[in-house]
């Protein structure tokens, strides 16, 4: 019974403010030269695309190649940014940093060492994906990472500008 | 349970009290596996429990309201999944509040009380954190708190007593870090120099009949870091003191100490990594009496490649804290077509080896070898190809005997899109050994509708000695931020790792479904 009465009140409390709109949290993250930034001065007024990824996420990289192949194509029609934000831990950061770099990707790279940010934003599975808009809101999210499923980003993104 | 729903209603009042209403997010993440008894597993290492079903449940809640915020996490283990240490060393409680906090941050404030995630450095001397796949959570239930001014000083100092699977560990935990950042203070603005360091204490009282000189009641770490980065160059450097601490290894107390080193070099497509470290007595656990995976106040991980692929992750390399040096290469390049982004080839060669420390084999000896090189080729918008070449050679006695076991890895991995839906993917992979289970073949299909659909068969299949095939199906649906995964297989005994990290888990036979959801 308690655990009944348990759950409800969960339960209660989730219905009560899943309309809430959640947004971009602040907290410290790392460039990558190193310096520490608040996650709130990285949006720069512009919609975002926000990927976590992790080194040893094959689908991760996957989505974040082919965001990067068709990244300029898109800005073409849209202001925006991509904000890849890697959760590997300060042991795996350089790899993450060298990984950035080798594949050419032409985001912002954000390392969330002590994942904080990944705490904040409850990602319990990589790759997840957000658009946030301009003003910091969180429009969308997607779990998982299928083949051609970026094209869903592309079409919230036209639907945020408009 | 009533301090349960106090604290909820705590939580969830606060925006009755102010003018704002603030955001509750949260997350679930639940994995179930219903087990089959299978006659093809060797008895030995296989698992055909009683209760057929396991299921590892986690929702977590966090509140935030401008500056503050404060969450809970409720851990359901109805029972246990098999090989999970929590099942085997906790004390079997089948719901925990395994995480609650309440936090205040500004730009250079941070206070947190209740269970605290924290690490120094690269975690070599302390590393608190959770990790789902590994069933590790050894956060520290107190306080901690932390402090810059501007750029240039950082300071973090924490206290309390650490997690030890579903219960507290008997030692207390403190600790502070300090990191300076010199190019900042002396205003130069080309690079990038920090110094920093940081102490850590845990105390275990002695049982009061201690006699015997096995044990220490405060044992004391220090760390020493410099971090350099300059046009494309960085470096990095730690070391690790620590005080005399009890060890499976070696018959007293003994003093230990971790060094690591590392040095990048980026220039345009061309990345370069080399690490080098060197750990001695350096496994720090955080009760006496504790045991397994979770019972870990330090992060060592193993400094090796990390697959996805089957057969190259059969036996991974398990790290030796308490003596082990070597290091790992890394180099990542890229060449792309400057008229096509769709067309492009990604590079990247590995390698990395470690070795024993002859005060615990006898003699330094080969633990691990892999020299491995991948080449990942974008033909067409429409086509990706991916070969991976990996020679892998490993110490079954880690270290004790000369003997070492070598494996040959090819894998090649293809991956088609018909339109902007539909794709297919393919692997096939082959293990060519004269040793130990001789060869493996591997190969798998999957089928993915974008955005919500995916479906995947694989088998991996020993023909050297055990004749054994490990199959496996799977179906997933994705909806928003919400995951479902639907697979039935049987499993291969061995590691599975994270981060470097591994636990060990038994052969089954069943069916998993693992839901995941963010809100």
């Amino acid at each position: 019974m308690k655990k009944i009465s348990f759950l409800l009140v969960i339960l209660l409390l989730i219905a009560n403010y899943s309309f809430a709109q959640s947004v971009w949290p602040n907290v410290k993250v790392e460039k990558i030269n190193g310096d520490v930034v608040n996650t709130k001065d990285v949006l720069e007024g512009k919609p975002a695309i926000v990927s976590f990824w992790g080194v040893t996420c094959k689908p991760c990289m996957t989505e974040l190649n082919a965001l990067n192949e068709v990244m300029e194509e898109w800005q073409e029609e849209i202001d925006f940014n991509i904000i890849a934000v890697s959760i590997d831990d300060s042991r795996f950061t350089s790899r993450a940093r060298s990984m950035a770099q080798g594949f050419q990707w032409g985001f912002i790279c954000l390392f969330d060492k002590n994942q904080d940010l990944k705490r904040a934003m409850n990602v319990s599975l990589t790759p997840q994906t957000y658009i946030v808009n301009a003003k910091g809101e969180i429009v969308y999210s997607h779990t998982g990472y299928t083949p051609g499923s970026e094209y869903e980003l592309f079409e919230k993104l036209k639907e945020i500008s408009e | 349970m009533r301090q349960l729903i106090f604290t909820l209603l705590c939580v969830t009042s606060l925006p009755l009290f102010s003018q704002e209403k603030g955001y509750l997010t949260g997350s679930l993440e639940s994995n179930s596996i219903y087990y089959v008894k299978d006659n093809g597993l060797n008895k030995e290492n296989s698992v055909d429990p009683d209760d057929r079903f396991g299921s590892n449940n986690y929702l977590k809640l966090d509140y935030t309201l401008g500056k503050f915020s404060a969450g809970i996490q409720l851990e359901g283990y109805l029972p246990t999944l098999q090989g999970y240490d929590i099942g085997l060393y906790g004390s079997g409680k089948k719901a925990i509040l395994g995480i609650k906090y309440a936090s205040w941050q500004d730009e250079n404030f941070a206070f947190r009380v209740g269970d605290i995630f924290e690490q120094f450095g690269s975690g070599l001397v302390f590393r608190s954190y959770e990790d789902r796949t590994l069933g590790i959570n050894n956060s520290i239930e107190g306080v901690n708190a932390s402090y810059n001014f501007k750029n240039y000083v950082s300071v973090k100092g924490l206290y309390g007593r650490p997690r030890l699977y579903d219960s507290y560990a008997d030692s207390w935990i403190r600790g502070a870090d300090l990191s300076l950042s010199v190019s900042d203070i002396i205003g130069w603005n080309s690079g990038l120099l920090n110094l920093e360091g940081s102490v850590v204490n845990r105390y275990e009282a002695l049982p009061e009949d201690a006699s015997n000189a096995l044990i220490v009641d405060n044992l004391n770490l220090y760390s020493a870091r410099l971090n350099f980065d300059y046009k494309g160059i960085n470096m990095a450097a730690e070391y690790v003191g620590k005080g005399k601490d009890a060890s499976f290894n070696a018959s007293k107390p003994v003093q230990g100490h971790g060094f690591l080193a590392e040095i990048g070099y980026n220039y345009k497509a061309l990345s370069v990594l080399g690490t080098y470290r060197e750990l001695n007595y350096m496994n720090t656990t955080l009760a006496r009496n504790g045991r397994g995976v979770g019972n870990v106040m330090n992060y060592l991980p193993a400094l090796t490649r990390q697959y996805t692929y089957m057969l190259a992750n059969l036996n991974p390399y398990q790290v030796q804290g308490d003596g082990e040096r070597g290091g790992q290469l890394d180099i990542y390049y890229s060449i792309r077509s400057k008229e096509d982004r769709s067309k492009y080839w990604n590079l990247h060669f590995n390698a990395s080896m470690f070795y024993s420390n002859k005060n615990i084999t006898g003699k330094s000896r080969l633990l691990w070898r892999d020299i491995n090189a991948d080449v990942e080729r974008q033909w067409n918008r429409k086509f990706k190809t991916s070969l991976l070449v990996s020679v892998q050679e490993w110490n079954p006695s880690l270290g004790f005997d000369d003997e070492t076991y070598l494996s040959n890895i090819f894998v090649l991995d293809g991956l088609y899109k018909f339109d902007r839906k539909k794709s297919i993917r393919a692997e096939l992979q082959y293990l060519y050994s004269q040793d130990y289970e001789k060869d493996w073949v591997a190969a798998l299909v999957e089928f993915s509708f974008a955005p919500k659909w995916s479906f995947s068969v694989s088998d991996m299949y020993n023909l050297g000695t055990t004749d054994t095939h490990y199959y496996s199906g799977s179906v997933s649906y994705t909806r928003k931020n919400t995951r479902l995964q639907l697979s039935y297989g049987r499993n291969r005994a061995g590691y599975v790792c994270s981060g470097g990290v591994c636990r060990y888990t038994p052969a089954y036979t069943g069916a998993n479904l693992t839901v995941t959801s963010s809100f």
